[in-house]
């Protein structure tokens, strides 16, 4: 319980640093421990596997990614948050998502449910048994997830391919 | 030996955390962090239920998550950078005229 409340208090720390950073790298210094703190969760849930995995992916590419995006956008601005145009958006956005965590939280606090309570099987977590499932039964879905990968990295090539001419013009709102 | 519904509460209230974080803040970067804070409390519900049940399948769920997540940072910031491009200002808003 101990190490579970740790990584819980760690956890919750990183995604409220998320939302109040000021600025969008101290967010995505917020998300790494976040990140960090749910893969040694994964640990503990005997889910070694995907524990690595979530460290290289997120941690390790996504995270990466980020950064690059937000050294390029944001180098030396200071910029504060624009004023909402939307009347009390913020507020009722927080009382509602603050409403439906603490209702699922509570949910699933006092609802345990049923469990197994077997040994888990030798291969539980491991690349061994995921590659069995992803291989054998679930090869559908590893398809579906190649299929949109390959769709994704097209689509940034097509946002990205150099203006013509005629699009590229000055900056500012006006433009049509 | 953790108890596993703690892990799913835990999981609720990243996931409403992030919620806030999408509709609360306009600066497009933090929105799309904040979204991959949820898809990770999504991931996490899986694979607590996943141990739960002895049952491999949330964790097959929980590695799509991962791929799908990879998929939609490659996209989203592409769209973001592009349109940082053409308007010069980190706003959720400008993203508003690409209607049509």
């Amino acid at each position: 319980m101990i190490p579970f409340i740790i990584l819980a208090v760690i956890a919750i720390a990183g995604a409220l640093g998320v939302i109040l950073g000021r600025q969008p790298v101290h967010s995505a210094l917020a998300l790494v421990g976040n990140i960090l703190a749910l893969a040694v969760l994964y640990l503990l849930l005997s889910a070694e596997f995907l524990a690595v995995a979530q460290v290289i992916v997120y941690a390790g590419a996504i995270m990466v990614l980020f950064l690059f995006v937000v050294t390029l956008l944001t180098a030396g601005k200071e910029e504060g948050e624009p004023p909402e145009e939307l009347g009390g958006q913020r507020w009722w956005a927080g009382i509602f998502a603050v409403g439906v965590g603490v209702v699922l939280a509570i949910l699933a606090v006092t609802h345990p449910g049923s469990a197994v309570n077997t040994g888990i099987p030798s291969n539980f977590g491991t690349i061994d048994g995921l590659g069995h499932l992803l291989w054998g039964s679930d090869f559908l879905y590893l398809m579906a997830v190649a299929i949109m990968l390959l769709t994704a990295a097209v689509g940034v090539l097509v946002l990205n391919r150099p203006m013509k001419k005629s699009r590229v013009s000055r900056p500012g709102r006006e433009e049509a | 030996m953790i108890p596993i519904n703690w892990v799913v509460g835990l999981a609720a209230i990243i996931f409403a955390i992030g919620a806030i974080g999408v509709m609360a803040r306009r600066n497009p970067l933090i929105m799309f962090m904040s979204a991959e804070m949820m898809w990770n409390s999504a991931a996490l519900a899986f694979i607590a239920f996943a141990r739960q049940w002895h049952s491999m399948s949330g964790q097959v769920m929980a590695f799509l998550i991962v791929g799908t997540a990879a998929a939609e940072v490659g996209i989203g910031l592409a769209i973001i950078v592009t349109v940082y491009h053409r308007r010069h200002r980190l706003d959720i808003d400008e993203i508003s005229g690409m209607k049509g």
